[in-house]
């Protein structure tokens, strides 16, 4: 063929294009490369965009006190999509290629998981904000620590409510993923120990819209209350569907869509008295840790919106990475990690301070939506109101 | 072809090979991969065109085999400890045999229908392993044990490559492979004059599953995660038909030529222009398939540059 | 009928009479299924809904056996078709502040444009070719516009907040009102389309070149102008059901994927090119879905396989449908 000698030359000719794209990270004016992929588009984006706002945040206010260790931050943020293979892809990229100093974490438990496979591969200390699986910190890994509680936590309060408005039928639901499989574990194993019989378990596709027969089901085992781990997209649509099949429950907990705050605009009276759970909430008054009205204003004033828990945690995460640079008083990762594992420190968004595995220990709270309003009824110290439980019926609302 | 022509084309697959084995040594950890994930391509490219590009029934849905062995490699990895390599072998098996199982009542649909069944397997797959949890972890996805493994997955993807396109080469110039051609054309015909269609498009079939299914195992390993909406991607099997057709369905050439164009420039692309790339590559696909159904080397045949045969 | 026709046609009775028995065998077996009268109910409630959900999958289903009936087209981006008429009815909802049903005024004359310039762009150069190219071309197609609406709109889901109310047919059966709306519309927007099919000039023009295109033109037919308005039509019902589907569920740039395989097991197990078929296959499906999710343990991820293997099947067993539709 007389073909194939050009062809070979095109074949080489093109692998070595493929150099060109290559960028080095180049470190112009003494600064420092922060950099990270997380979901600005996708269905993690609403969740991870409050993440982003805190990290701005931190950037600017980082630089405003000369940097750090006296470099001033450049920041890289890529868009994962809210996809995992996008993620693992852009994180190699950023290690490998853009050599970044210090790396930002993602959103989601299943992002972060494959994550924490190339970072531990590349020896990286990072800390993840925006993961709350436990398997991920189960697994021997020295390079990924954690701030948020697990999620085997989050619908502690709502069980524990059920309960105490005696609920002794329970129905866990939730979308086929990481963090809300585990969430359901939590959830499932509280309800054992608080004696409730969870009397249907059942994993829907993360793309379901479409609840009727699920509804039906659920009403059909005789549960009275539902423990939905889900996030905004299916709990509204839950909600919806509830309130147009007239099925009435007397308690119904979502994990991460009620946290968002246009949850309760979106959806109007059908999201009354819903319960929700929250890592953390902009109450000084109630929380009360250091620096957080400074922090909340701040925010306030830049995003016209207080933060909630995931811009909370964020903005913990990068408090706790600069107090470890700071006492380590160089970018090295090794130095770096060992602090991060080691050393506590005081954040807006509550204590830092890991265990062996690297896993934090911090308590949220649970909440409910009363008149358009996220209310903290659980645990008690913390409670604002008492819970509005059972939920009154739709026809009487 | 001529025996001169023969050695020619042993003698290039011999250098590349040689240069391909010694190149992953001068490039940084990103470029491996690259170079890595094209050829993978180039091997599910090849493997697609054995049967719908030689034997004509063009498959919607063959990452199903792909994902299998995925599958395959990163179940017993992670939950049985074996070593990485011999799940591929698992992976192949399971794929061929998965292959024949579908192959035989699929294989019995025409055209357009056989495509959708084929889309129809794919999804279904998919779901089977979303749902079944107990054996996939479903939607948790699977972590293999961490690893510094660009090199040997390398070694293995230019391994499985070069293999590839010399059981590409060899089906398409032997009788099995005009056979197939014949029951692409005519397939009544090719009855009449005593091929036994069923049997040799089967053949085809399973052949064509084997290597998606190794290809899906080392990629896998080297991507240390996987989960059922990551690996049974659509994409890939628009990719693998795509880029089959761009070069030229039929052909051995041609999906090799497609498969390195196609994803450098979807990777030059992304690399890019991360959000409009998408669209720019969409409407391309449009364009090809609208305005070049016989592919870049159709195209060179037609324009006289390379010598009309049955396959290259 | 012949013999083998008569065979087929018994072979796939019994095959769906088994198909619907299956879900309640799997309940039974998984404890999900009790036969007290409040069971009963919530088995009553999920049917109905299938069949109010069928009624506007028959009417998009509609669209696709029109283009393949005139054309032997197959359009692999029909459920693309529906999304994008979801979200114009959202951008008319959310901009113009225009109630959803009656946007469809709006809606519906772009979608048939959109469809008609679809054709004469990229499908009328292969309307005499294999049935490949042109599902290639469609699927292509289908891909891009769902990269258009992720650039556009973002992955978010999507709901337009539509009649919350409930309506009670019975004292254990509730429906969503805007299911009820939903089918209603449907019902008439498919009649409408039957109706003006049967009797209206266009209409047999239409039918007579999906008979035969030659002998259609010979009579004077313009055949190129027939192609156009049938993908514009096509478009029109498959927006339509975006339109309805918009104020049931939430939607995002990919939930037409799932559409576009529903609509293809619809129109196979109907008949291809079948009218009366889209309908039946349309409330068959619908409603073997919604007892496959209500009984099987992990029934809603499964949904999905039912509309696979019922289509698989019947492939296999009688492919041209209930009616019995023949290849050529």
């Amino acid at each position: 063929m007389r073909s194939t000698p050009t062809l070979a030359g095109a074949l080489v000719a093109l692998l070595a294009l493929g150099v060109v794209p290559a960028r080095a990270g180049h470190r112009p004016n003494n600064e420092v490369l922060v950099g990270g992929a997380i979901s600005l588009t996708g269905q993690y984006a609403e969740p991870a965009g409050r993440q982003v706002n805190s990290i701005r945040l931190w950037v600017d206010d980082v630089n405003a006190r000369g940097g750090l260790l006296g470099h001033r931050i450049a920041l890289r943020l890529l868009d994962d999509k809210s996809d995992i293979q996008t993620s693992i892809k852009l994180y190699e990229k950023l290690i490998t290629e853009d050599k970044v100093d210090v790396l930002l974490a993602p959103y989601s438990s299943g992002i972060t998981e494959a994550v924490a496979n190339v970072t531990e591969r590349y020896k990286m200390p990072i800390v993840a904000y925006g993961a709350s699986a436990s398997p991920i910190w189960e697994k021997g890994r020295r390079y990924i620590f954690n701030i948020v509680a697990v999620a085997e936590t989050f619908q502690k309060g709502a069980v524990h409510l059920a309960r105490q408005i005696g609920v002794t039928k329970l129905a866990v639901i939730g979308q086929d993923s990481l963090f809300p499989r585990q969430a359901g574990k939590g959830a499932k194993d509280w309800a054992q120990r608080l004696g409730i019989d969870v009397v249907l378990e059942e994993n829907y596709p993360t793309k379901q819209t479409d609840f009727t027969a699920l509804l039906q089901k659920i009403q059909a085992s005789g549960a009275e209350a539902v423990i939905s781990n889900s996030y905004f997209a299916d709990a509204a649509a839950q909600l919806r569907q509830m309130r147009e099949l007239g099925l009435n429950f007397k308690l119904y907990s979502s994990t991460v869509g009620p946290a968002l705050p246009n949850f309760a605009e979106q959806l109007g009276a059908t999201a009354e008295y819903v319960l929700g759970f929250s890592l953390w909430e902009p109450l000084p008054g109630v929380l009360g840790y250091p620096g957080m009205k400074e922090y909340i204003e701040r925010y306030e004033k830049r995003y016209g919106e207080k933060p909630n828990y995931h811009a909370g945690g964020a903005y913990g995460a990068l408090q706790v990475t600069e107090a470890a640079l700071k006492h380590v008083g160089s970018f090295d990762s090794e130095k770096l990690r060992d602090a991060l594992a080691t050393i506590e420190v005081q954040t807006v968004f509550g204590r830092y301070k890991v265990d062996a595995k690297g896993m934090n220990s911090h308590e949220g709270l649970t909440f409910q939506i009363l008149r358009g309003q996220r209310r903290v009824v659980w645990p008690e110290k913390w409670a604002e109101t008492k819970a509005e439980l059972p939920i009154p019926e739709w026809s009487r609302r | 072809m001529t025996r001169g022509e023969h050695l020619r084309n042993l003698a290039l697959l011999g250098t590349s090979a040689i240069a391909l084995a010694i190149l992953p040594h001068a490039l940084s950890v990103y470029l491996r991969s690259f170079a890595l994930f094209t050829m993978m391509y180039v091997v599910l490219a090849l493997a697609w065109n054995i049967v719908s590009g030689f034997t004509g029934y063009t498959s919607f849905g063959h990452v199903a085999f792909y994902g299998i062995g995925a599958y395959a490699s990163a179940i017993l990895t992670a939950d049985y400890g074996w070593h990485w390599l011999p799940t591929l072998g698992v992976g192949a098996v399971l794929a061929a045999a998965v292959g024949a199982v579908i192959g035989y009542p699929v294989l019995r649909l025409k055209g357009p229908y056989f495509a959708i069944a084929m889309l129809g397997t794919a999804e279904g797959t998919r779901v089977i392993a979303t749902v079944w949890d107990s054996l996939t972890h479903g939607g948790l996805g699977i972590s293999f044990p961490s690893a510094e493994n660009s090199l040997e997955t390398y070694d293995a993807m230019l391994t499985l490559m070069l293999v590839t396109i010399v059981v590409a080469h060899v089906v398409g110039h032997s009788r099995f492979g005009i056979s197939l051609n014949a029951i692409r054309e005519d397939e009544v015909a090719a009855e009449a004059l005593g091929i036994n269609a069923t049997l040799y498009k089967l053949a085809a079939f399973v052949l064509s599953a084997v290597f998606p299914a190794v290809a899906g195992g080392i990629q896998a390993y080297k991507v240390l995660y996987i989960d059922p909406p990551s690996v049974f991607f659509v994409q890939i099997t628009i990719a693998m038909a795509l880029m089959a057709m761009l070069g030229g369905k039929g052909t051995v050439i041609g999906p090799i030529l497609g498969a390195v164009l196609l994803y450098t420039a979807q990777e030059l692309t992304w690399v890019n222009f991360p959000t409009a790339h998408l669209i720019a590559y969409g409407l391309f696909i449009v364009l090809v398939a609208r305005f070049m159904p016989r592919g870049l080397v159709g195209f060179a045949i037609d324009r006289g540059w390379v010598r009309k045969g049955m396959v290259h | 009928m012949e013999r083998s026709e008569v065979r087929s046609l018994y072979l796939l009775a019994v095959f769906l009479a088994c198909a619907y028995t299956v879900p309640f065998l799997v309940g039974a077996w998984a404890g999900t299924v009790r036969f007290d009268e409040r069971w009963l109910g919530n088995l009553a409630t999920v049917v109905v809904a299938g069949v109010m959900q069928g009624g506007v999958y028959a009417m998009f289903a509609l669209g696709l056996t029109l283009i393949f009936g005139v054309m032997r087209i197959i359009n692999a981006a029909h459920g693309e078709m529906v999304m994008m008429g979801a979200y114009l009815t959202w951008v008319c909802f959310f901009y113009l502040g225009v109630d959803p049903l009656l946007s469809m005024v709006l809606t519906l004359p772009v979608a048939f444009l959109f469809g008609v310039a679809v054709q004469k762009l990229l499908l009328n150069a292969v309307v005499g070719q294999p049935e490949l190219t042109a599902l290639l071309i469609t699927f292509d197609l289908g891909l891009t516009m769902i990269y258009t609406a992720e650039l556009i709109f973002t992955t978010d889901f999507r709901a337009i907040p539509y009649a919350p109310g409930t309506v009670h047919l019975t004292r254990t059966i509730a429906v969503g009102q805007n299911k009820v709306i939903s089918f209603v519309l449907a019902v008439v927007i498919s009649t409408a389309v039957y109706l003006f099919l049967k009797l209206s000039r266009l209409g047999k023009a239409v039918r007579a070149t999906a008979l035969n295109a030659e002998v259609a033109m010979v009579c004077g037919v313009d055949v190129r102008r027939i192609y156009l308005i049938t993908t514009g039509f096509g478009a029109a019902l498959a927006a339509a059901g975006g339109a309805l589907v918009s104020i049931q569920f939430g939607f995002n740039p990919e939930t037409g994927v799932v559409y576009t395989l529903q609509a293809f097991a619809i129109i196979v197990l109907g008949g291809r090119g079948n009218y009366m078929g889209a309908l039946i296959g349309g409330l068959m499906l619908a409603v073997l879905e919604n007892l496959v999710s209500l009984m099987v343990p992990n029934g809603t991820a499964v949904v999905e396989l039912a509309a696979y293997g019922l289509m698989i099947f019947v492939l296999l067993i009688r492919p041209g449908g209930l009616m019995g539709v023949k290849e050529g």
